[in-house]
This record gives C-alpha cells, structure tokens and sequence, in this order.
C-alpha cells in the first residue's frame, strides 16, 4: 500500500513537472503568433490518411503554432458536425460539398493577398464551376476515379474493352471490390448507361438502380471502402476494384501486378480544396496555413507520401514525366479534358434520392 | 404544511441534470422527430405517422431489421452454446488454474475491438493463414472472408468473453453443498446438474443473454468488415438516413422502432429472470 501510494505521487509530481515545462515552452512561441495572426492555434479538419506525415510538424515549427488535427470519414459527416457549430480554421472537403457549403453561406472568402503562392498552381485545377474565381478554395489534391486490376488474372483488353461493364460481366463474379458510395456507384451505371452524371432525371436514375441492382445480385461484390487499398497491394483476394486514382497510384506503386484504368465510358474529375469555414476563429492563421500547403517543397512531399496528384503544377509535371516518381504509374496523373468526364454537382432532391437508393441495392441481395 | 426536502436531493441534483440534458432531451427530440414530417418549423409543427407507414410498407426496412435481430439471435445462441461448457469447466477448476483461464479468456479483449476484427480479416481471406493451412492439407483456394461463416464468427469471437463470465460468476457463487444434499437424495451427476446447477446458473445466462443480444443488434461494423459491406443492418440505414439521405425524421423513427425492441427483449430477459424467484415464494 504504502509502495503504491508513494508511486502515485512521484507520478504525479513528475507530471506537473513535465507539465509546466510544456507550457514554460509553448508561452515564448504563443506571443509571436498571437502578435502576427491573432491565435496561436489552428483548428484543421481533413479526411483520414490524407496528408503527409511531415508537413504538420514543419509548419507547426515555422510558424510557432499549434495544430489541432481531426479526421472525417466522409464529406457529409464533416458537414453534419460543421452546420452543428463545430468550429474549425480550414476544411478540405470535395467539390461538390464545397458548393453545398457555399450556398448555405457557410464559408468565408479567401485572403488573397496573403496567398502569395497561388501562381504555382496548375491552371487544370483553377477557376472550376464549383468556385469559379477560387475566392473561396484553394485545390488540395485531384484525382478521378477508376479500375484496378491484377493482370495476372484480367486481361488489360478485356478492361480496356468492356470499361464498367466489366462488374457485370459473368467471368469475374465473385472477384469484384465495389466501392461502399453512393455518389461513385450512381456515377458508374449512370456512365454505363450514357446518361449524365448529373442527371436530374428520375426514370434514368431508377435504370442506373436497375444496373447497381444486377450487379449487386449477380456479380457477389464486396462493399468496402478504404479496406480496398490494402485488399488489392496484397492482391490475394479478389482481381477488380474501384478506386480513387490517387489510392490506385499507392496500390500501383506497392503491386507491380496492378494497374489503372480511367474507362471511355467517362468518368468523376474531382477536386478536394482547402476552405476557411465562416465561423474561424484564426482565419488569418487559415490563410498562412493554406499559403504553406501550396509551396513547391510541402505540395511535394505531400504528394509523395499520399499519391495523390498534385494541384502544384511544377511538382506535378516532375512528378508525372517519366522519369518521375509516378511517370510509369498510370493512376497518378487524372485525365483532363476528356469531355465524358464530369465534375459532381450537387443536388439536395437527387442526393436523397440516390442516397435510399443505394441501401437498398445493397440490402436486396438475400432479400 | 412545512415542506421537507431530501437532504439527498442537492447530491443528486448535478446528476438529475446531466441525465436529463444527454438522455431525456435527446430522446424526446428523437420521438418528436419521429411523429412529424420533414420540413417543419417549430411554429406550424405537423404530427404524423408518415414515417411508421413508411417503415412497415416498405419491405426493405423491415428486412434490415429483422436481419439485424436474426444475426444478434443466433451470435447469442451460439454464444450460450460454446459459453456455458467453458464457464463450467472454469467454475470447477480451482484456485491460480481458474484465475489462468479467465485471463486467457479475458486477455483478448484488451485489444481494440476492430483490431481484432481486422486480424481475422487477414485470418480468413484467400492466401491468409487459414487458407494456406488448408492448402497445406490439400483444400486449395478456400476463402472464407465476406461468407455468413466469417460474421458469424467474428461476433462469437467478440461477444464470447461476455456471456462466459456472466455464467461463471452465477456457477462460482454456487454452494457446493447444495450438490452434495442432491446426491445424498439420490440423483445422479446428470441429474443434479439439471435439477440443481442449471436452475442455479439461469441468472447468469439471463444477464449474459443481455450483455451479448443487445450490442449485437446495434453493431454493424463486424458484419460490415467481415461480411464485405453485404449486411446492410439497422446502424447502418439509420446513419445513412441522417448523415446522407438528410431524413431525420424517418431515421428518428427507425431508432424509436429499434429502442422499443430493444426495451422490450430486456423486460422480457427480466421477466424470464423473476420466475424461477416467485416459484420459491
């Protein structure tokens, strides 16, 4: 007894100890920062796995700050707990939620004058219909989305020539990943089918349904979702995936078997940006932080570990020739100009929709 | 009159308050949700049971649930099954040897819970450890990731520890002399068991029963990852409801329908646990 109480105590003597020197530390740094950007904290708010390593712990060392880093699972759970009043200093959400943000007045303008950086992005990721004029984005990674394949078991022409009518092709039953979203799977059997992605049209949406529904019955897909990129590096389980391009390049890089196709049926560009939601409380902070994102040095370290490409246009093409890192990975670079291609707008009536939809494709299997 | 006010009261005030702020508010707004249609204010609120016709005419819902139910069933079946012998043969191992098998009972569940399940994804998939042993023994390319066999057998795995410990305590409780009067009356070990040590040990399966059914109908994650996203089950209609479809009302609805079951199967575990009480009175 008497040991154990004598532990507690050194414990937590020694913690207060540890503690005081932590803040002796932060309060030589906090004065500067406050003084420059008016906080010394920087709330960020990102998808998991989605940015290097590094790239906090340098800023936070540059600019003697702190940040404070949480990890969304999907676009509209980051909605639900921003529109709650959760208040964050930048969001990297997608286009198509930058837009929702946008109309519910829930982001602030970008400060220009302090994105001095800007110029080294590429001009394929600027002023899109999302954000014409950026005044309220900055483009964080692109990408597309596509097939992996394992061509020791799928021929390449067989994927080249049957593009997403490959998931309903008896052959391969069983040996398909399906990605678990319902905005990807709407866009493939809407692109199988050649309507618009974004279409308004119910009668095509309930045949894109039909579509997901065969697959679903005939085809015994796994659902998953960021599982897939370890599922398809291994490359034991199944043969054929949908994947974000920028997950298909980490899977291309660790699996020499796989590769990427973008199929001619037409595909999703997407775009993630980083925003300043309306209710910061370090805006100015924000703006510093998106200005070092999109330095030559971060952007490609950052595109280094993730594999995402890059909206930094000197690093991508470096990244991109062939000799590059990614030069021979055919799931780095997303396509561009491909007029089958669409951005994702969004739509409240049809997001519901699709959204009901989507459960019950997946719950009709044993039905 | 001079009214008197429990002393007790003031202890129990910042409790009364916290469970009322985080249990009792919530739950109203979630019925309130659920008997109004979307797109209401506060001023012209509209009641409606819209969304229970819905959930009852629509047989994909009612499919979700009753396989929500059916999955939590048989885990807890199969969960009594493998978990009363184990319990037993605990019970009756003595001193440091029982306290060695509860450890290695209990010692994998210091381990995050997805963890584990992510351990036995790499367990069962074609050219995991399973799969190779098979091989091995001349059953090539078996894969028994994304099967019922895979989710049945990572909620067992999961949910085992609980109902083993439950039946324990109830056996470890047990006077042993009671078994000794039994066999001085004449029965036999089979007969003492059903007569005296089950009777007994029910307490133990009843709140086991609770410990394992309830999280099993609410989890969807060990389904999902081991079932290949193919077990579409209440958790996960109800999130989609909210976070995707942006229908509140009718997820309020679904959680409202799935807290009456789940109200209703723990009135019905207590009434089975009152029995056998009244029977001694």
């Amino acid at each position: 007894m008497k040991h154990s109480s004598f532990a507690i105590f050194a414990s937590v003597a020694l913690l207060m100890i540890c503690g005081l020197f932590i803040f002796a530390g932060c309060g030589k740094a906090k004065s500067a920062a406050i003084e420059k950007y008016g906080s010394d904290r920087l709330k960020l708010y990102l998808p998991g796995a989605y940015m290097s390593d590094s790239l906090i712990p340098n800023f936070e060392k540059q600019y003697g700050v702190k940040v404070i880093v949480e990890y969304f699972d999907s676009n509209e759970m980051m909605y639900a707990k921003v529109q709650a009043g959760d208040k964050y200093d930048v969001l990297i959400p997608s286009d198509y939620m930058i837009e929702r943000l946008l109309s519910q007045k829930m982001l602030q303008p970008l400060d220009k004058n302090a994105l001095t950086n800007i110029k080294e992005l590429s001009p394929a990721v600027m002023n899109l219909k999302y954000d014409p004029n950026n005044t309220y984005s900055i483009p964080y990674f692109w990408g597309n989305v596509g097939i992996v394949y394992n061509t020791k078991k799928v021929d390449p022409k067989v994927v080249e020539e049957q593009g997403y009518s490959i998931f309903q092709n008896p052959d391969y039953a069983g040996r398909i990943y399906w990605y678990d979203s319902e905005r990807d799977s709407f866009m493939i059997a809407l692109k199988v089918l050649g309507y618009s992605m974004n279409t308004e049209n119910k009668d095509e949406i309930n045949k894109a349904y039909e579509w997901l529904l065969k697959m679903n019955d005939t085809m015994n897909p796994a659902y998953v979702t960021d599982e897939v990129i370890d599922a398809m590096t291994t490359g034991k389980q199944k043969d054929i995936a949908i994947v974000y391009s920028g997950d298909a390049a980490t899977v291309l890089k660790e699996n020499k078997d796989m590769s990427y196709f973008a199929p001619n049926e037409g595909t999703n560009v997407w775009y993630d940006a980083m925003v300043i939601p309306a209710n910061a409380q370090a805006p100015k902070l924000a703006n510093e932080f998106i200005n070092y994102v999109m330095t030559y040095d971060v952007s490609l370290e950052n595109t280094k570990a993730v594999g995402y490409a890059s909206p930094n246009d000197k690093v991508l093409k470096e990244m991109s020739a062939p000799d590059g890192l990614f030069g021979q990975n055919k799931a780095y670079l997303p396509r561009s100009g491909y007029d089958k291609d669409e951005i994702f707008h969004d739509n409240e009536v049809i997001r519901s929709m699709i959204s009901e939809l989507w459960i019950k494709v997946k719950a009709h299997k044993a039905n | 009159m001079k009214l008197k006010i429990n002393p007790f009261f003031f202890m129990t005030g910042p409790y009364l308050i916290w469970i009322t702020a985080m249990i009792v508010i919530p739950m109203l707004l979630i019925v309130l949700y659920a008997f109004t249609i979307e797109g209401n204010d506060v001023a012209t609120i509209q009641f409606s049971l819209d969304n229970f016709v819905r959930f009852v005419t629509d047989k994909t819902f009612l499919f979700v649930v009753g396989k929500s139910l059916w999955i939590a069933f048989l885990t807890t079946i199969i969960c009594i099954i493998l978990g009363y012998p184990i319990a037993y043969i605990i019970s009756k191992s003595r001193g440091r040897q029982s306290l060695i098998l509860i450890l290695l009972l209990t010692l994998p569940t210091w381990i995050n819970m997805l963890v584990r399940t992510y351990a036995w994804m790499g367990i069962l998939q074609e050219g995991g450890v399973l799969s190779n042993l098979l091989e091995m023994i001349g059953i090539p390319g078996v894969s028994l990731l994304y099967t019922d066999f895979a989710v049945a057998l990572g909620m067992v795995y999961n949910f085992l520890p609980f109902m083993v410990l439950q039946i324990h305590t109830s056996l470890a409780k047990m006077d042993n002399s009671l078994l000794e009067a039994a066999s001085d009356l004449g029965a036999n070990k089979v007969q003492s068991f059903l007569r005296v040590t089950l009777p007994l040990s029910m307490p133990g399966v009843v709140s086991g029963i609770t410990l394992v059914f309830l999280p099993a109908v609410s989890s969807f994650f060990i389904p999902k990852l081991l079932g290949g996203g193919q077990y579409v089950l209440v958790g996960n209609v109800i999130e989609n409801q909210f976070i995707t479809a942006g229908k509140w009302n009718f997820g309020s609805a679904i959680s409202l329908i799935m807290a009456i079951i789940i109200i209703f199967s723990m009135w019905l575990t207590r009434k089975i646990e009152v029995q056998p009480r009244k029977e001694e009175n």
